[in-house]
């Protein structure tokens, strides 16, 4: 960002930065409705689970898993591509994550929150979820590290803590600097979270590697964490889920939606906080190269999945893809080709890479997309499991299924809400690395 | 099959009549109990925690097979077949076993009530009531008397003519499938009402006319049990298995079962018999019988050219099957079902008489002198006459017991019943007959009182309460007709009375008392009648079985045809038999009308689309079933369902095929089954509840099916079925890697030798009769969900009966494969490993152990079964009072004590019965000694009349399992899975030769 | 402020340290304060500064920060704790499941991979707390201004009441904008 005009300085970035903190307007607190009656609606729906039982929802037999699940896939995807943005490209010293990559993080680490609510609910004795968890009990049993929800549990639960703590690291400074800035409550909240940060050598000395060190440790973590989620169908034998290629493949799709969840959030947040002279458009066109490329790996993989299934010649794989074009959930499935493989195709023209409005559109379609390819690979394969002809079943979702669904949405914007109001957005610190540093007049610049 | 009985004999013995009395003695009764042990003074008999086993006479139909009742606490819990019983062999239909749910039927009617001013019902005593019932009875002044039972060839029955000709009065006994027909072709043919009985287990072709003698004719346990020895590839008897060739419009449970299908027009089932006996006769394919000259005025008449265009069949076939039927030295030939339902179905079961004769069966295989029960029927006929005179007034008094002819006779019995004066049921439900009575003295259910029955002449069947009675305010009929006599004593003194006659015939050199013990546990005296000699009666040869048009206008043929259940709607009210899928159609909780593919195509329905039938006597709307085992010109519905009363699960459900049937009786009294209707589109849809697939095999190794000729051909040792997918270069390093596992897994508990429990089903036995799924249901605590849940395929059933048509090249079905698919307890069991809490884990022995209260609902077992055998508890079925609740009070007492009621939320699936295992282990381990072989039979095992289903431990070498684990025609399901199954089939064999 | 036990108080509240603050503008005037500094023998100064820059760290000269030690150790303790949890306790109670061996590796490789990224990014965190808060207490409790996390630069040098002149002096010489003394 070397060709930032001269009065980006390093205060006008702090001041910019700070002023996204100030006093919210009617429409925050809207959207902060919005977002809290979804989430309203999903307790409920959840009380109405505990209750009377899973039942409510759409479950028919063989489909015993569905929305739920797809919702969970769904959010842990979204949760992505903060890390990569922040822990990869990071390593690869790419410049321009700096003014992207907070807002990210933040979203991951929201978006694993809301994922990881719904193996909870999803279970059929909601009460018990903690006898999955290694405690010493009465019982004298362990859970069973041979099941791939095990595995899942510490990915999870291992991604979230990082993924969290690499967040705060990267704000305290921030906020140490806001801090400087803030008066009254806001001032007593910063210098608390700021635990003292002043700035000293000693402080960046061991900041700088201790952070170098996180990233490094997120970066395969990152690539861990959807490989397992895979492997929860890959590990079944379930033709439609049993594949080797679902460790990759379910990575891209993963990152591939959270980049697009991330054009969806920035380019309002951009409009609103009028962050204009931080997060450019090339910030959006870079965002969307990503897109392009994970996207395309994505539709790599559906081509293959098709292609293995007529090449391995096995007739219940043949049943099982079959079944998903032209069978009963055959608009899911072109949903979901639409959305993913072809929309994202738009993205090799400059012109719509570089056009917000049309960013944004195509990010939400994306979402959508992804979203039914995790409804398609999951209730699909069930429903139409060609093993045994006598156990197929139509699925409709009920309304117990979509309220879950929003009362998530309204969970994570929750939070999401509640963060871009209280903490610094875009990372100041990282910011300002990026600009020329302030020099004398006509000392020769490097930055 | 010895140790089981020897064990069985231990429990019933030391068990009387007395022992139920003591039970009401010390008054455990209905009511759930807190206590632990209810007792105060514990009865000798009653251990609590063991069972007891009352043998008894079941009374769901006239078949009258004997039972076992498990009694535990005072509670009867579970009915299994009396292995003692001539007639059942030990074995029972599903019908059978759910006469539990009309013994603690939520909707009983649990006193006497008398019709108030309000025309509603207001409880009465009893004595004001038998009061109130002399008086009427005394002003009637013996005119118009009448009392109605169903089939009763009993002491009761006795008892009840008796007290009709005191009081001058008349009995009418009737059965809405009463067989006159049967009755009246056999007085056409030989002279002799009587129903002979049938020998299937030594038939070598079977030829059945319409006659569903696996499901609801006569005594479709005994005949199953016979049929499997017969059809089944080496089925006792050595690999020469008899075929079976099933003529009739469509295909019932019966019908699906043959190895071909001959879809005459209806109607003209008995030409094709004439015909066939035409060739026999003239190309003297058998050894005649002397008197065959007799015919040869009719048989020639009846030449298969001349048939050929009436019955719609080629000339060729009636010839290769009148010789295949004399060739193969054993034919039998049985006519009855939808053969018999128009009105020349007395001449059509003559005809089919004569060709029995012609080969020499009559006497061989059709015995006349151990003549069914079916035979003391009263006709519809007689029935039709009463409605006429009660519509005109003549009747004062009518009593009504075990007979629900507002049902089945809907519209003029009803508008009849209005006339009559007054209106007695004895009723234990809230029938339609009951509702319109003007007083209502509930009899106690058969369980819970003493009577006897003559199933088959020989046969004398006991009847014993196996528990005080559920509603101490009922009575038994037999005690109130008792007292409206003004003799002394209860109806068992009366019995016993009755029995001091056997003694004296049958009690040589035993005291009564003896005597009476010895038949209380065995369940009855049962001996063998010689079968006597029939001659041609001169009407044979009169006959002319001609096609006769149904009655009726409309340019459709419609079949109405009994619920293989639900029978003529008795059935209705018991939700295990609403929830069983109907073998054939797989629909349950509903009716339908069974359409060809083409008919549909042809007018455009869709399955689950209404159509309207409407024939000149009664209009009903079903919903289509589009299937290729019904004829193209007809449509077919069944009894059971369409109630106006009778209690919560029957109530206003489906419709009344009744509706559509003439009122008046045909030629020869029977009642004709088949109309001409009128049917019309009524845009109405409904998704009706079906559990069937794919109707046809998916070639996924589902089901396997041998042509005899190859099956004979099978040496031991063959695997026609085994593919083995491992390369040789790979076999030894696989091998090697395999043992590397099971050392690593020989940790702990699974050290040392352990059994494999396993399961074989022969499938060239199984007829899809679905006894075992009711069977399960009962031992398992299975929860029935309703209709709404299952139209989500939520049902609960750990055994489902898959059934795949066997069709020919022209895509018509030939009959059916059936296939009982439980769990398959896997040795490589995919659902324990993803099971992330070891709710799913593999037990010592073999067992795919689902640990209820470890379970936290994953669901992701079964996702990862590729059978698709683990069901899960969406909503709390036991919750009391709840919107799911699966047994309302009294319904509950039926649960098994030794198996857990599951919670909301955990996934359940077939143990194999483990309870029984594990009993059978404990007692093993007291009497110090090992289990013996066949000493653990599961309920769907046990249940199974056609003795398809064997249990026992894979790794005993002796063991029955073991021999047929190793048959050549044994395979597994999806083998290629490698998922190891401890559950082997054996391929069907059909007979097309 | 919120009052602490002692123990922490010491640690967070060290004792003031007497010396001079200067502020810089500029980011090449900080370095040559810090050389000419270190040319004066000068070695416990402290420098500000709101973003890190490797100008400043050339200047300084440090040795690297012994963070990746914490990494390191955390990261080989998470494996061997995931191996350990897996292992023992499918042992402690054997139950076999699909036929596989009750411990069997290949599943458990992932929880181990697992427990290593949490545990080395736990104690990679704590490396870094520990470390910035024993240089902290060494500094003891010196001069700081708030505008060194916006756009200042800052070096702070010890000196006593009577060394301080003279390092006002060398700080103004290399072109503080503003200097202090406390």
């Amino acid at each position: 960002m070397a060709d930032a005009p001269t009065r980006v300085t390093y205060d006008y970035v702090t001041r910019t930065i700070a002023r996204t903190l100030g006093n919210p307007t009617r429409g925050y607190f809207l959207l902060l409705g919005a977002a809290v009656s979804l989430l309203a609606v999903g307790i409920v729906t959840l009380l109405f689970l505990l209750r009377y039982g899973l039942g409510l929802a759409g479950y028919s037999h063989p489909v015993y898993w569905a929305v739920f699940i797809t919702c969970f896939v769904f959010w842990v995807g979204i949760a992505h591509s903060g890390t990569l943005i922040s822990a990869i490209l990071f390593l690869f010293r790419s410049g321009w994550r700096t003014a992207v990559y907070r807002t990210a993080e933040a979203m991951t680490v929201f978006a694993v929150m809301t994922a990881g609510l719904f193996p909870l609910i999803h279970i059929g004795r909601q009460w018990y979820f903690y006898w999955l968890v290694p405690y010493p009990n009465e019982r004298g049993l362990w859970p069973n590290f041979k099941s791939p929800l095990i595995w899942d549990e510490f990915a999870i639960g291992t991604y979230f803590t990082v993924s969290t703590v690499f967040l705060i690291m990267g704000l305290i400074p921030d906020i140490a600097a806001v801090r400087d800035l803030a008066t009254g409550w806001r001032k007593k909240l910063y210098t608390l979270c700021s635990v003292g940060w002043r700035g000293t050598n000693e402080e960046w000395r061991h900041y700088t590697r201790g952070y170098l060190y996180l990233a490094a440790l997120a970066t395969p973590l990152v690539l861990s964490v959807h490989s397992v989620v895979s492997w929860d169908f890959a590990m079944a034998i379930v033709p439609g889920w049993h594949a080797t290629i679902f460790a990759p493949y379910f990575v891209a799709g993963a990152i591939y939606s959270g980049c697009a969840m991330v054009i969806t959030l920035l380019v309002p947040i951009r409009k609103l906080f009028q962050l204009e002279e931080l997060i450019s458009v090339k910030h959006f066109e870079n965002l969307s190269k990503l897109c392009l490329l994970t996207g395309s790996i994505v539709g790599y993989a559906y081509v293959c999945e098709y292609f293995i299934a007529w090449f391995s010649g096995n007739p219940t794989e043949r049943a099982a893809f079959w079944y998903r074009a032209f069978g009963p959930y055959w608009w899911a499935t072109w949903t979901m080709l639409i959305c993913n493989a072809f929309l994202p195709l738009l993205l090799w023209v400059k012109k719509i890479r570089t056009n917000l409005t049309a960013l944004f559109v195509i990010s939400i379609f994306v979402n959508i997309g992804m979203w039914f390819e995790r409804y398609v690979i999951i209730v699909v394969s069930l429903a139409g499991e060609p093993y045994t002809p006598w156990a197929n079943a139509v699925y409709n979702p009920t309304w117990a299924d979509w309220g879950i669904m929003a009362g998530s949405f309204g969970w994570f914007f929750m939070w999401f809400l509640l963060f871009v109001k209280n903490f610094p957005t875009v990372s100041i610190a990282e910011v300002k690395e990026v600009l020329p540093p302030p020099r004398r007049a006509g000392a020769r610049t490097h930055a | 099959m010895d140790g089981m009985n020897r064990r069985r004999f231990l429990k019933v013995l030391g068990v009387t009549g007395a022992g139920a009395a003591t039970l009401s003695a010390c008054g455990i009764g209905p009511e759930p109990t807190e206590k632990l042990i209810p007792y105060l003074i514990q009865p000798e008999d009653q251990i609590p925690g063991t069972a007891t086993y009352y043998a008894s006479t079941c009374r769901e139909c006239a078949a009258g097979c004997g039972i076992h009742v498990r009694v535990r606490e005072g509670r009867a819990v579970k009915i299994e077949g009396n292995p003692e019983s001539p007639i059942n062999r030990g074995r029972l239909c599903a019908r059978g076993q759910a006469a539990l749910q009309g013994l603690y039927n939520p909707d009983r009617v649990t006193g006497p009530m008398v019709r108030n001013a309000a025309g509603g019902f207001a409880p009465i005593a009893w004595d004001a009531a038998i009061t109130q019932l002399r008086t009427k009875l005394g002003a009637a002044q013996a005119r118009g008397i009448v009392f109605l039972t169903g089939a009763d060839a009993s002491t009761f029955g006795d008892l009840v003519d008796d007290w009709m000709r005191q009081v001058g009065g008349r009995r009418v006994s009737y059965e809405a499938f009463g067989f006159e027909a049967l009755r009246a072709g056999n007085r056409l043919a030989f002279g002799t009402a009587a129903v002979p009985d049938y020998d299937f287990a030594n038939a070598k072709y079977v030829l059945s006319f319409g006659a569903d003698f696996l499901d609801t004719w006569l005594s479709p346990v005994a005949f199953q049990n016979g049929f499997a020895r017969a059809h089944g590839f080496d089925g006792g008897r050595d690999a020469s298995m008899a075929k079976f060739v099933f003529v009739g419009p469509r295909l019932s449970l019966t019908g699906m079962n043959a190895d071909e299908w001959v879809a005459a027009l209806p109607g003209t089932e008995g030409l094709l018999a004439l015909a066939m006996a035409q060739v026999i006769v003239s190309r003297r394919l058998a050894a005649l019988p002397a008197d065959a000259g007799r015919l040869a005025g009719l048989l020639a008449a009846h030449t298969p050219s001349a048939v050929a265009a009436t019955t719609g069949l080629e000339e060729q076939l009636i010839v290769r099957l009148a010789r295949e039927f004399a060739a193969s030295q054993g034919g039998l030939a049985v006519a009855g079902g939808m053969a018999a339902q128009y009105a020349n179905g007395a001449e059509i079961v003559a005809a089919v008489n004569i060709l029995n004769y012609v080969v020499g069966a009559v006497g061989k295989l059709v015995k006349f002198g151990p003549d069914l029960a079916a035979g003391d029927i009263g006709t519809f006929g007689d029935l039709a006459q009463l409605t006429a005179e009660m519509a005109a007034g003549h009747v004062s008094v009518l009593l009504v017991h075990g007979a629900n002819p507002a049902h089945s006779l809907p519209g003029a019995f009803p508008q009849a019943l209005g006339k009559v004066g007054y209106k007695v049921s004895f009723s234990s439900y809230m029938d339609e007959t009951a509702a319109a009575a003007d007083l209502i003295l509930p009899d106690v259910h058969p369980l819970e009182q003493w009577n006897d029955s003559r199933p088959r002449a020989g046969v004398y069947a006991l009847q014993q309460p196996a528990m005080q009675p559920v509603f101490p305010e009922t009575r038994h009929t037999g005690d109130v007709v008792l007292s409206l006599l003004g003799r002394p004593g209860s109806f068992r003194d009366h019995l016993q009375n009755r029995w001091r006659e056997l003694h004296k015939r049958f009690g040589a050199g035993k005291s009564f008392e003896q005597f009476w013990m010895e038949a209380v546990q065995h369940g009855g005296l049962y001996g063998d009648v010689p079968a006597r000699v029939v001659r041609l009666a001169e009407s044979a040869t009169r006959i002319s079985p001609a096609a006769m048009p149904p009655e009726g206008g409309g340019d459709q043929t419609v079949v109405v045809f009994p619920h293989p259940v639900l029978h003529d709607g008795r059935g209705a009210n018991k939700p295990w038999l609403q929830e069983l899928p109907d073998p054939v159609a797989k629909i349950a909780w509903h009716g339908w009308v069974e359409v060809h593919p083409e008919t549909a195509a042809r007018w455009g329905v869709a399955t689950g689309d209404f159509l309207l039938l409407k024939s000149p006597f009664g209009a009903v709307k079903a919903p289509v079933w589009i299937t290729p085992s019904v004829r193209p010109d007809v449509l077919a519905v069944p009894t059971g369902q369409g109630h106006s009363a009778f209690g919560r699960y029957a109530k206003d459900r489906s419709f009344n095929a009744f509706e559509l049937l003439r009122a008046e009786a045909n030629g020869y009294g029977g009642r004709s089954f088949a109309v001409r209707a009128t049917a019309t589109k009524t845009g109405e849809h409904r998704k009706i509840v079906t559990t069937e697939g794919s109707p046809r095999e998916r070639g996924e190794g589902s089901v396997e099916v041998l042509t005899l000729a190859r099956a004979k051909a099978l040496h031991a040792g063959d695997h026609p079925f085994h593919h083995e997918e491992t390369p040789e270069y790979a076999k030894e390093a696989v091998e090697w890697w395999g043992e590397r596992q099971v050392e690593k897994a020989e940790l702990g508990n699974y050290r040392g030798e352990q059994p494999r429990w396993g399961l074989a089903v022969d499938l060239s036995k199984c007829t899809g009769c679905s006894a075992c799924v009711t069977a399960c249901y009962a031992e398992n605590n299975l929860a029935t969900v309703g209709e709404a849940l299952m139209q989500r395929g939520r049902e609960m059933a750990w055994l489902r009966l898959e059934r795949y048509w066997q069709t020919d090249e022209a895509g018509t079905p030939q009959g059916a494969v059936n296939s009982p698919m439980m769990c398959q307890q896997c040795g490589n069991a995919p659902c324990e490993p993803v099971c992330p809490v070891y709710a799913a884990y593999h037990t010592p022995d073999g067992l795919n152990g689902q640990v209820y209260n470890r379970c936290v609902g994953t669901r992701y077992c079964s996702n990862n079964c590729p059978y698709k055998v683990r069901y899960f508890n969406w909503y709390n079925y036991a919750e009391p009072g709840g919107q799911w609740e699966a047994w309302p009070e009294p319904l509950h007492m039926l649960l098994n004590p030794d198996v857990t009621v599951r919670e909301k939320g955990v996934m359940e699936k077939c143990t194999f019965c483990v309870q029984r295992i594990r009993g059978a282990q404990n007692k093993a381990r007291l009497e110090d000694r090992n289990v013996r072989d066949g000493e653990i039979v599961t309920a769907c095992a046990q249940a199974c009349p056609s003795e398809a289903i064997v249990f026992g431990d894979l790794h005993d070498r002796n063991s029955q399992v073991y021999k047929l684990a190793g048959n050549p025609r044994g395979y597994h399901v999806l083998a290629g899975l490698n998922t190891k199954p401890a559950v082997t089939y054996l391929a069907r064999v059909v007979n097309n030769g | 402020m919120i009052p602490l036990p002692k123990p922490l108080h010491d640690l967070f509240r060290p004792p003031p340290t007497p010396g001079v603050l200067g502020v810089f503008a500029h980011l090449d005037a900080t370095v040559d304060a810090i050389k000419t500094l270190r040319a004066g023998g000068h070695t416990e100064f402290t420098v500000y500064s709101p973003i890190p820059r490797h100008e400043l760290e050339d200047a300084l000269g440090q040795p690297v920060s012994p963070v990746r030690m914490f990494t390191l150790v955390g990261g080989i303790a998470g494996c061997a704790f995931g191996a350990w949890l897996t292992l023992y306790m499918s042992y402690d109670w054997p139950l076999v499941v699909g036929g596989k061996p009750v411990g069997s590796i290949p599943p458990y490789v992932v929880i181990m991979f697992e427990m290593t990224i949490l545990f080395g990014a736990l104690s990679t965190i704590l490396g870094i707390v520990f470390n910035a808060i024993f240089a902290a207490r060494r500094l003891g409790t010196i001069q700081w201004d708030p505008r060194f996390t916006n756009d200042k630069f800052g070096v702070f040098v010890p000196a006593a009441p009577g060394a301080a002149a003279a390092a006002e002096a060398l700080l103004k010489g290399s072109g503080a904008e503003e200097v202090r003394r406390g």
